[in-house]
């Protein structure tokens, strides 16, 4: 042990050293050719062998890893189109009365769910009380507040009833939550059988959930009910999907590398451009709605102050953290209420701030701040400027994303803010711990949606009558609350984007939320499968389309 | 006879070679004491200052350890993880021994009851999954080096506490105590004077061990996101963040993994030569 | 090491002070029974206790994993959830209709996926017990391979011998893991890089927590290999004419594996803990997931489940480690 111990000690830079020459080689050695011959043809059947991140507890429910998931096995009533187009699906017409007041939605006929009942309008007005009692936590949001009733008027004719006006329900209906299930199916089986294999009437049915590993989804061989925007209609090509569950990202890519995936989701930054350079076809979606963005804490707290809030977001060189981190693949995003991926999206609330460190400075000077202490933070009356900043680590920030915190707080730094990074485990975020207005001084985290409506889920107000526990910067403002409802019943396209620009200007203005990046979801697939495709209100993975070649 | 004399000539190039050892592994933890103490004696750099334009270099002149995504020195990153590290390690080493030396005399001197209840305990602890008690504390106590040294700690104390069971019960037992007895020498002075330093002695190995398990387990922990908050460069937050990374620039888990590895090793072989050498000073 | 020997002799039950009624022997089978089911109680009530004290409200986090949110709640919506799991009863309510479940052999109903925690349970132990169980035979093959062929050799040889043991015992698992992955299965491809379900695809996941395994069971059994290389009976052996190796496998070996059996029990015991990384590392199923999927979401019946298992692995490792010193070692049989 002695001997090996010098000879350890002596040899140790040469171990070290040949490892990370052998990881080198590894990461380049699985190259090679990858791309199909020339004249390969197209396959029938086979099985896409797919590597996800997280694993939901059930298939169906409110968060979007759920809606990657039931999109495969639920249809919808509507679809949105790659121009963000409302395309039939479920539904061939929909139309809004004219005082907007209820919508009319007509179904295909001879489509049926995969335990033989068939979708008609009693299915469908089941499945809209379904949600708003809480169904589903996510549609329940999305409707509360207009939804009213549903109704069926005859076989294939649904009429729901809204409170007020609502020029973008149809719209909203696109995304996964609002998957159709058999009423037979939510009325008989149990909740254990409905959350493992809902019974919708999708391209594919769950097959085996072999928990911790994998999902296997069948092919719907009667599948007839295909949205408008899909390349093809009737059932899908291939025979299988194996939805694995591969949450560590290196081993994600190395399966696919290994040719063990045939696609996998969410590349890390770090691997696309190899991944590209390979041969591997890459997908890459922004999803609309609210991106990673940070909500300051008005209510409590330093940032109460506007100006202490400007001061910070002046602090932060946040495109250049961004572009470091994220290789190019992440973008930046300046506007924290929505995405630039979001109709009716503000490029002037998006380049409201820019980096100026020493406006940061002046703000805090004026503010009082001026002492600083050994280590540069400043201090008033004893009291250090500290911001106290939780993130959800790994469910809602990845690993990209930690790095793009740190570079946040190495910024503010100079400035001589104290940032507390906290990264919270997953049950402590999710228990509300904090979640309060003594939780957080900034709070981080991104809501996918398909427009800026989803500004009326964040920023209306919180009140006794009508709680918004979503609103995170905890600002209850009449005038901001007013200015989204009339965005959301405009009628007028260009009316409507206008007033929600107008609503992120307000946000901006007052420095409430500010962007640091975009929430993506990508994809890199293997040559030899064809015409896998990303929907367009989420971003999830299609495979209804999809071929192997050979 | 030969074999007399190879043997003779064994043990003596034994007992050179066991300086050598001690010597070396002396140094290395040295080193990291300097490091932990001291860090700015081996690094010049500030493990936090980011620099975009250097992001992700590999090991070079300039940047011994190469640069993270952010373009900090990893090298520098790594020295002054060591304080933390390292405290993690010690503290979570002592907890354990601290906590068994409590549980395993009462286990071994109190009267049946006090006895069996504290033996029901250390079984108690052993069967609670150490995975589980980390998990439920980090969400208590928050993502902190403290959070690691009680899971890690109470995680390694049951073992230790039978070990402390069974020297105390061993020594109650030997000649010398009952003499002690004979002489009608109070409980309490037996205790403080012949058992407790017979039951210690061998604990300053195992501890010296447990530094560096200890620091192992906790760069594991640092894996399912247990880890310190940032921007510690803990060494176990190191490896964790470097995971992203490993194929385009393997450094980042590569070389804080090797620095945990020769501390561990090290750790553990001054820790034998301790107990090698207690243990002969027994037998002589 | 040695030391865990040392405390595993004392802990032999003290020779019986005579009841009249009771023979010794069922007076130790009564005893172990009932640790045992104290120490199963004891685990159950601190899981219970444990997930109790957590930060924050549980039907709120029940809600948020629902929706992969991290906000407040109103009444009306936690109401229902309230209600479905009974968590607006008085804490003491809770604990006893838990522990009434536990004496029913009623695990409860997982809050996430709606379904009984035994069948969770059910559907990954085999994954688990199967790693385990693989790397134990792993392990033990290095382990006695290795110590075999360099203990009480030259010295350059024993140094080299216990130098790998110590270094394999200090490796973190995941840094193995990883270099094991990206060496072995993506650039060699020798073996997959999703574990799944093959025989193949077993040996990566379960050689990272065999290396360090078998450097620690090394390491103990090194010291008392060498002990007995001297001892009287092996130089009698000798004598007497027998191969060194076969003295080494059949005689030698058998005296010095006591501790590494010793750590055999507790590896089983805290393989929860320690598949874990292997498991995620590799994508393969198993409690130690599901316990990390449980406590982030709050799942109480899970954890708590989970926990009793492992607690009673636990308790059936340690009779079983008893048992096998008996065999091993005869004297035993008369402490």
């Amino acid at each position: 042990m002695t001997l090996m111990h010098t000879h350890t000690t002596k040899t140790a830079p040469l171990i070290a050293a040949g490892i990370v020459a052998m990881l080198a080689l590894s990461g380049c050695s699985a190259g090679g050719s990858i791309a199909p011959a020339a004249d390969a043809k197209q396959l029938t059947g086979g099985t896409v062998s797919y590597g996800h991140q997280q694993e939901p507890a059930c298939v169906y429910g409110g968060w979007i890893e759920q809606a990657y998931l039931s999109y495969q096995v639920l249809d919808n009533l509507l679809s949105l189109d790659e121009n963000h187009k409302i395309v039939p699906w479920l539904a061939e017409t929909w139309q809004a009365s004219d005082d907007q007041l209820s919508w009319t939605f007509t179904l295909k006929d001879g489509v049926s769910f995969t335990d033989g009942t068939p979708v008609n309008a009693e299915a469908i007005a089941y499945n809209f009380d379904y949600w708003a009692n809480g169904g589903n936590s996510t549609a329940a949001v999305w409707l509360g507040g207009y939804y009213e009733s549903a109704e069926a008027i005859d076989d294939l004719t649904v009429k729901v009833n809204l409170a007020k006006p609502y020029p973008l329900f149809a719209e909203n209906l696109t995304q996964s939550y609002f998957g159709i299930q058999s009423k037979q199916a939510l009325e008989t089986r149990t909740e254990e059988e409905n959350c493992a294999a809902p019974i919708g009437s999708g391209a594919f049915t769950v097959g085996e959930w072999n928990r911790g590993e994998n999902i296997e989804l069948i092919r719907n061989d009667d599948y007839n009910s295909a949205p408008a925007n899909a390349k093809h209609e009737g059932p899908s090509y291939v025979e299988k999907v194996d939805w694995k569950f591969i949450s560590d990202a290196t081993t994600r890519v190395s399966a696919l590398r290994a040719g063990e995936a045939d696609a996998i989701y969410d590349v890390p930054a770090i691997e696309w451009e190899s991944v590209g350079e390979q041969g591997y076809e890459q997908l890459k979606y922004i999803t609309p709605g609210r991106p990673q963005q940070i909500s300051f804490n008005t209510a409590k707290g330093i940032f109460t102050d506007e100006n202490l809030r400007k001061a910070f977001v002046y602090s932060l060189d946040r495109e250049s953290i961004v572009d470091t981190i994220g290789k190019g693949v992440i973008p930046y995003e300046g506007n924290g209420a929505v995405s630039q991926s979001t109709p009716g999206y503000s490029e002037k609330a998006a380049d409201a701030y820019s980096f100026d460190l020493d406006k940061a400075n002046k703000l805090l000077d004026e503010a009082g701040w001026t002492e600083r202490d050994d280590d540069g933070y400043r201090v008033k009356d004893g009291e250090t400027l500290d911001v106290q900043f939780p993130y959800a680590a790994g469910r809602i920030i990845n690993a990209d994303g930690a790095a793009i915190l740190q570079g946040v707080q190495e910024q503010a730094k100079a400035a001589g803010f104290k940032v507390d990074l906290i990264p919270i485990p997953a049950s402590a975020a999710a228990s509300g711990k904090y979640s309060g207005e003594d939780g957080y001084d900034i709070s981080v985290g991104y809501w996918t949606s398909v427009n800026a409506g989803i500004q009326y889920i964040i920023w209306r107000q919180n009140l006794q009558e009508s709680p918004n526990p979503s609103n995170a910067a905890f600002y209850n403002d009449p005038a901001l609350e007013d200015l989204i409802i009339r965005a959301n019943s405009a009628l007028e396209t260009d009316e409507q984007n206008a007033l929600y620009a107008e609503a992120q200007e307000y946000i901006a203005d007052r420095a409430l939320s500010v962007g640091l990046y975009d929430r993506l979801s990508t994809l890199a697939v293997n040559p030899s499968l064809k015409d896998v495709w990303q929907e367009s209100s989420q971003g999830g993975p299609v495979f209804h389309d999809a071929y192997f070649v050979g | 006879m030969t074999a007399v004399s190879e043997r003779t000539v064994t043990a003596v190039a034994r007992k050179r070679r066991i300086s050598v050892g001690f010597t070396a592994s002396a140094i290395t933890l040295a080193i990291f004491v300097v490091a932990a103490l001291a860090p700015n004696i081996l690094s010049t750099q500030d493990p936090l200052a980011m620099d975009f334009t250097q992001a992700l270099q590999s090991p070079s002149l300039a940047h011994w350890f190469g640069t993270d995504e952010s373009g900090r020195d990893l090298f520098s990153r790594v020295v002054y993880g060591t304080r933390e590290s390292l405290a993690i390690g010690v503290g979570a080493a002592g907890l354990a021994i601290l906590v068994a030396l409590v549980l395993g005399s009462i286990a071994a001197l109190a009267g049946r009851i006090p006895a069996g209840i504290v033996n029901r305990l250390i079984e108690v602890l052993f069967a609670f999954p150490t995975l589980l008690l980390a998990l439920l504390l980090v969400s208590v106590l928050g993502a902190s080096p403290i959070t690691l040294v009680i899971s890690v700690g109470l995680g390694s104390a049951p073992g230790y506490a039978r070990m402390v069971r069974g020297q105390i019960l061993s020594s109650k037992n030997s000649g010398y105590v009952e003499a002690a007895r004979a002489l009608g020498h109070s409980r309490f002075t037996i205790f403080r004077q012949h058992i407790l330093p017979n039951a210690l002695r061998p604990l300053i190995a195992i501890f010296t061990m447990g530094v560096g398990q200890s620091i192992v387990w906790a760069s594991g922990m640092a894996f399912i996101g247990l880890g310190v908050a940032p921007p510690s460069s803990e060494w176990g937050a190191l490896l964790d963040a470097g995971r992203a990374y490993i194929t385009q620039a393997s450094w980042l888990v590569v070389l804080p993994g090797f620095v945990i590895v020769v501390l561990a090793l090290a750790a553990t072989t001054l820790g034998k030569h301790i107990q090698s050498s207690l243990e002969k000073g027994e037998t002589a | 090491m040695t030391h865990t020997l040392l405390a595993r002799k004392a802990d032999a039950p003290a020779p019986a002070r005579g009841r009249l009624t009771v023979s010794p022997r069922t007076r130790s089978v009564i005893d172990k029974l009932i640790g045992a089911v104290v120490v199963l109680w004891g685990a159950a009530t601190a899981a219970f206790l444990a997930q109790i004290a957590l930060p924050g409200d549980r039907a709120t986090t029940i809600l948020n994993v629902r929706s992969g949110q991290t906000q407040l709640r109103t009444p009306e919506e936690l109401a229902p959830i309230n209600a479905e799991y009974g968590l607006q009863n008085p804490i003491v309510v809770q604990y006893l209709d838990y522990i009434g479940g536990l004496l029913r052999g009623d695990l409860g109903i997982s809050y996430q996926q709606h379904r009984p925690v035994w069948g969770i349970i059910a559907e990954q132990v085999g994954a688990t017990l199967t790693l385990t169980a693989v790397t134990l035979v792993l392990a033990w093959l290095i382990m006695v391979f290795w110590v075999t062929l360099t203990a009480g050799r030259s010295s350059r040889i024993r140094a080299l011998g216990s130098g790998v043991d110590t270094v394999t015992a200090g490796l973190p698992p995941y840094w193995l893991g990883i270099i094991l992955l990206l060496v072995f299965a993506l650039g060699l491809g020798w073996f997959p890089v999703i574990g799944g379900a093959g025989a193949n695809g077993i040996v990566l996941p379960a050689l990272t927590l065999a290396i360090p395994l078998a450097g620690f069971m090394g390491q103990a059994t090194r010291t008392e290999f060498e002990r007995s290389l001297d001892a009287p009976f092996i130089v009698t052996a000798r004598m007497r004419g027998m191969g060194d190796l076969s003295i080494r496998l059949r005689h030698v070996l058998r005296h010095a594996v006591l501790p590494a059996v010793t750590l055999s029990g507790w590896a089983i015991g805290s393989t929860i803990s320690g598949a874990v990384i292997a498991e995620s590392l590799f994508t393969r199923p198993g409690i130690g997931r599901v316990l990390i999927a449980a406590v982030d979401s709050q799942d109480l019946p899970v954890v708590t489940g989970i926990v009793v298992l492992v607690a009673a692995a636990y308790v059936i490792t340690n009779l079983l480690v008893d048992l096998a010193y008996i065999v091993i070692d005869p004297r035993m049989k008369n402490s």
